[in-house]
This record gives C-alpha cells, structure tokens and sequence, in this order.
C-alpha cells in the first residue's frame, strides 16, 4: 500500500528534516506516527500527497513509486488520499454538506451522486442532523468529524491523519480515535500522526517513532 | 424508483448504491451528465458569487460598461456620419453660380444650352429669387435674411452630370467647361466637401480602433484586478481543493465562469448605454436630417454589432479571469 526506502528531505534553511526513514503500511493497516514537534511527522505525511517532494529515497503508493510523478497527475493521487488535518481546515463560508461534497466535485461526480454519499459520510460522523449548518456553529469535536466525513467520502484507500486531535479535549480526541477504528474494521488503511502517547497508548496499533528525522520505532 | 429504495433493507440498499457507483464512473451519458451539472452549477455559484458582494460587483461591471461605450459610441457616430453623408452624396450636382450682375433670364438660356450637353443629365435655373426663398425656409437665417433690403443671391444653374460620369478626371474636365462659360462666377462640385469629410472620417476610424484596443487591454486589466481580489478572498478554498486533488482546471473554472459574467454585464450594460444615448440623439438628428432635406435616420448598434459587444466583452473578461488565475496558481505551486 505504502512504502518509504530510504527517504531523507532536506530543507535549505532548516537542514535534513528526515533521514533514512523506511517502513512499510500494509492494506487495510492502521498505525501511528509519533515523535516530539519537530521530529519529522508532519514532513513524512507531506511527502504522500506530493506537498512535498524527497530530497533522497523513494515513496511508494500502491504499487507505484511516486517522487517523480509529473505535476498533472498529482491531482489524482491525492485523490486516492484521505486528508485530515490538526485545523481541520474547512471552508467557513459553506455549509457541512457542501464541505464534504467538495472531494465529490473535484472527482466530478453527478448531483445525485455527491449528495447520497455525502449524507452516508455524514451519517458515519453520526452529523446527518447538521449539514445544513456552517463549520463555526460546529464545536471543535464536531468540526474535526466534517473534517473527517470530508476525508472518507470519496473512499481513499489510504487516510492521512495529521495531529487530528490536537485541537480536542481527551474526551472528544478519544471518540475521534474510536471512530478511526471503526474504519479500521471495516478495512480502511490509516496512519496518523499524533504526540499523545497516552492515547496511542489504549489502541493495540503500530506505532511509528520519529527521533530528530529518524525512524527509532515500528520499522 | 426512488420510492421502491427507500423500501430496501439497508443491506440491499448498499448493493443496489454500488451497481448505481459503478455505472455512474462509466457510462458516459452519465459522465456527460455530471459535467454538464458541474458546469450549469458554477455558472450559477458563480453569479451568486458576485450578487453577494452587490456593491462591488457593479462597481467592476459599471468600469468595463464604460470603457467599452467609448469606443462603441464613436464608433456608432462615425458610422451615422457616414451613412448620413452618403444619402447626400447621391444628390451628386454641380452648382454654376452665375455672375451677380447676369439676370435670371440670362440663366435660363445658360440652363437651356447646358442641358444639351452631353454629359450634362439635367440643369435647372434657380432663380435669385428661388434661393433666397429655399435659404430663407431651410437654414434658418430666415431672420437675418429678412433684415436685408435687397438679394445678394445670384441667380444658380443647377447642373446634374451623367450617371456615366463617374472617373474623377472626366468630373474635373467638366468643371474646367463649366468654369470656361463667360456666364461662370464660379463653380461648386457639391460632394467635394464629402471627401473631405470621407477621408477625416476614415481616420477617426483609424483613432476607433486604437481606442478600442487601449480600453480593451482596460477591460482586462479591470477583470484581472477584480478576480485577484476575489482570488485572495478564496486562498484557503483553493489550497484545501489542490490537497482534495482539485485540478488546476477545476479551480480556474469558478473564477473563468465569473470573468464571463462581469464580461457579459458590462457589455450589455455598454449596450443599454449606448441605446439610450442615441435615443437621446434621436430628435435632434432627425431635425438635422430635415434641414439637409435627407431621408436618412439615426442607426443604431446591428445585430452583428451588438454580438461583437457583447462577444469581445464576454471574451475579455474570460481571458482577464484566465491570466490572473493560471498566474495565481503558478505562484501557488511555487510555494
């Protein structure tokens, strides 16, 4: 499903951010990527969608190695990706619905198309009730899980995960975790990124260790 | 159909949803179809768009209406002079304006003779007494005229060349008879003026054409600042959509579907305005036209006119979106 050689990224002004990291996620596998900030988790889940590219090594996304994919088709890698993030970084000017129908757009399906899985997304978040409204009448657990709806509705075979609960309290941050397990189960391919050990700690996952750009842990 | 699935055990429903997924990826009538939504919908959100920041908008729209009614208008007067002035032209005469002292009846043998000449169609005395009358009704000297207590016109033979007599040369040599007469005070071809007139206009015409292109880079320049503004505004959507996997193309279309509209409003706008202001010329142009004793009323923009407009209005607003945008998102990908 996903596979780093080898990878390093180097940044002109803040030196290697990641040296050598190798790891392989297996289909229908969801781990945890954990470090101190700074440690390079962030850079690594760039690196999938092509926010990025590595300066050394090689990314692998089913099958396929992807450092030098011409720029036309990075478009539709990512939408094979699910992004979600610490911000959750909605558009506030749209409601819920039209926020997790954006995935659908891009990826041009029909009307009727858009709007029944929109609602079978929204309906997982268990936000069926509130997709008339605008994210800023959302609390932060809500926001995260249109967050989330928009990250699953186009069914990517792989769900990026960035600090998503770092905004939540640990009541919400551990409901958000049961939900991503529930995919889990029913075979979605996750990896996220997250410094809450505690947390990490109650799920049974693979857990991935950066240290100063380096994998330390989980290889 | 819709009701029957809503009568589906869940189970089932999700089956009946993945057969419906597969063919709605690959039919292509479907495909079409999604398009054409995708497209009908920004045409809408985008029109939407712009009514949400009202005042704004038809501050944009007003600036490319003006800019595009300049050289509409003049373009449109230039138009209307030459039409009405080649209504004159084929009044096409030469007037042989006998010596002051001559007498009408002198004239009227002059008017006989001539008239056997054979490039000469027609000649017609009129009289000193004729013509006063004519410029007296027509020019509206009339009390000016009447101030004067005796008639400083002399008497005019009216001549009419031949059809045949169209090459320049063959015009000047009657002219040269004509000025020959021991009769001739002087002779007056009248549709000298009208080339004088033909080649000035030809080059304000000239001048229409800078003036379009200068306010048409305007219009552009106009579009682009408007959509940058709006590109700003929107920076948030478009770099969640580049990480949905949106295509630059996707991105560009709203804002392509907003050049269009502000193209399209401020050429109709320029429509309306140029209408109304010859309307507003309408009566005093036809009193001008009876005063010539011309058939010949104002023209408005033609069809062809009107979609040329509209037309360059829509496509300069689309290409003004389009530079600012494939820019925009250069910059982005830079980043």
């Amino acid at each position: 499903m996903l596979q780093f050689i080898n990878v390093s990224k180097r940044y002109s002004d803040s030196g290697e951010v990641l040296s050598n990291v190798s790891f392989r996620l297996e289909q229908g596998e969801m781990a945890f990527l954990t470090g101190h900030s700074g440690a390079g988790k962030s850079t690594m889940l760039k690196l999938i969608p092509l926010i990025e590219r590595p300066t050394r090594g090689q990314v692998v996304f089913d099958g396929r190695p992807i450092n030098h994919l011409p720029k036309r088709q990075v478009p539709h890698l990512r939408r094979k990706l699910g992004l979600i993030f610490q911000d959750y970084r909605l558009l506030h000017d749209r409601t819920v619905f039209d926020n997790v129908a954006l995935p659908l757009q891009i990826a041009g399906y029909g009307q009727q198309e858009t709007a029944r899985r929109v609602r079978a997304a929204l309906d997982k978040v268990g936000l069926l009730r509130k997709e008339k409204r605008y994210p800023l009448a959302l609390s932060g657990g809500e926001q995260q899980r249109v967050g989330i709806a928009r990250a699953i509705v186009h069914k990517p075979s792989l769900i990026l995960a960035d600090e998503p609960t770092g905004n939540l309290d640990p009541d919400l941050s551990a409901e958000i975790m049961a939900l991503f397990r529930e995919f889990n189960q029913v075979g979605v391919t996750l990896l996220i990124a997250s410094h809450n050990l505690d947390l990490i700690s109650r799920f049974a996952c693979r857990t991935l260790k950066l240290h100063q750009g380096q994998l330390v842990e989980g290889d | 159909m819709p009701i029957a699935r809503h009568k589906q055990t869940p189970r089932k429903r999700r089956d009946t949803t993945a057969v419906r997924v597969k063919r709605t990826r690959n039919g292509p009538a479907n495909w079409l179809r999604a398009y054409a939504d995708l497209h009908v919908e920004t045409l809408k959100s985008s029109f939407a768009r712009l009514r949400r920041t009202p005042v704004a908008s038809s501050m944009t729209v007003l600036v490319i209406a003006i800019a595009l009614t300049i050289p509409a208008s003049f373009h449109l007067f230039i138009k209307n002079v030459r039409q009405a002035s080649s209504t004159l032209e084929a009044t096409n005469q030469v007037s042989l304006f006998l010596k002051p002292e001559l007498s009408n009846e002198t004239g009227g043998k002059l008017a006989e003779t001539l008239k056997k000449h054979p490039q000469v169609a027609a000649a017609e005395l009129i009289t000193k007494e004729a013509g006063l009358q004519e410029l007296k009704s027509y020019s509206g000297f009339g009390d000016a005229l009447r101030a004067l207590d005796f008639n400083p016109l002399p008497a005019v033979v009216s001549i009419k060349p031949k059809d045949s007599l169209t090459r320049p040369e063959e015009v000047e040599k009657l002219l040269a008879e004509l000025k020959a007469l021991p009769e001739t005070d002087f002779v007056q071809l009248d549709t000298e003026w009208m080339h004088k007139l033909n080649s000035l206009l030809t080059i304000a015409q000239r001048s229409v054409i800078v003036f379009s292109v200068l306010l048409s880079l305007g219009v552009l320049f106009i579009v682009g600042n408007t959509i940058r503004l709006e590109l700003q505004n929107r920076h948030e959507e478009i770099a969640v959509a580049k990480l949905m996997g949106a295509t630059d193309r996707f991105i560009r279309r709203p804002f392509l579907y907003a050049g269009f509209w502000y193209g399209f409003l401020g050429g109709t706008l320029a429509w309306l305005i140029v209408s109304a202001f010859l309307l507003f010329l309408r009566g005093p142009s036809r009193r001008l036209a009876e005063l010539y004793g011309s058939p010949y009323t104002l023209s408005f923009l033609g069809l062809t006119e009107t979609e040329l407009l509209i037309g360059a209005s829509v496509s300069l607003g689309i290409i003004g979106a389009w530079i600012v945008v494939s820019y925009h998102l250069r910059e982005l990908d830079a980043t």
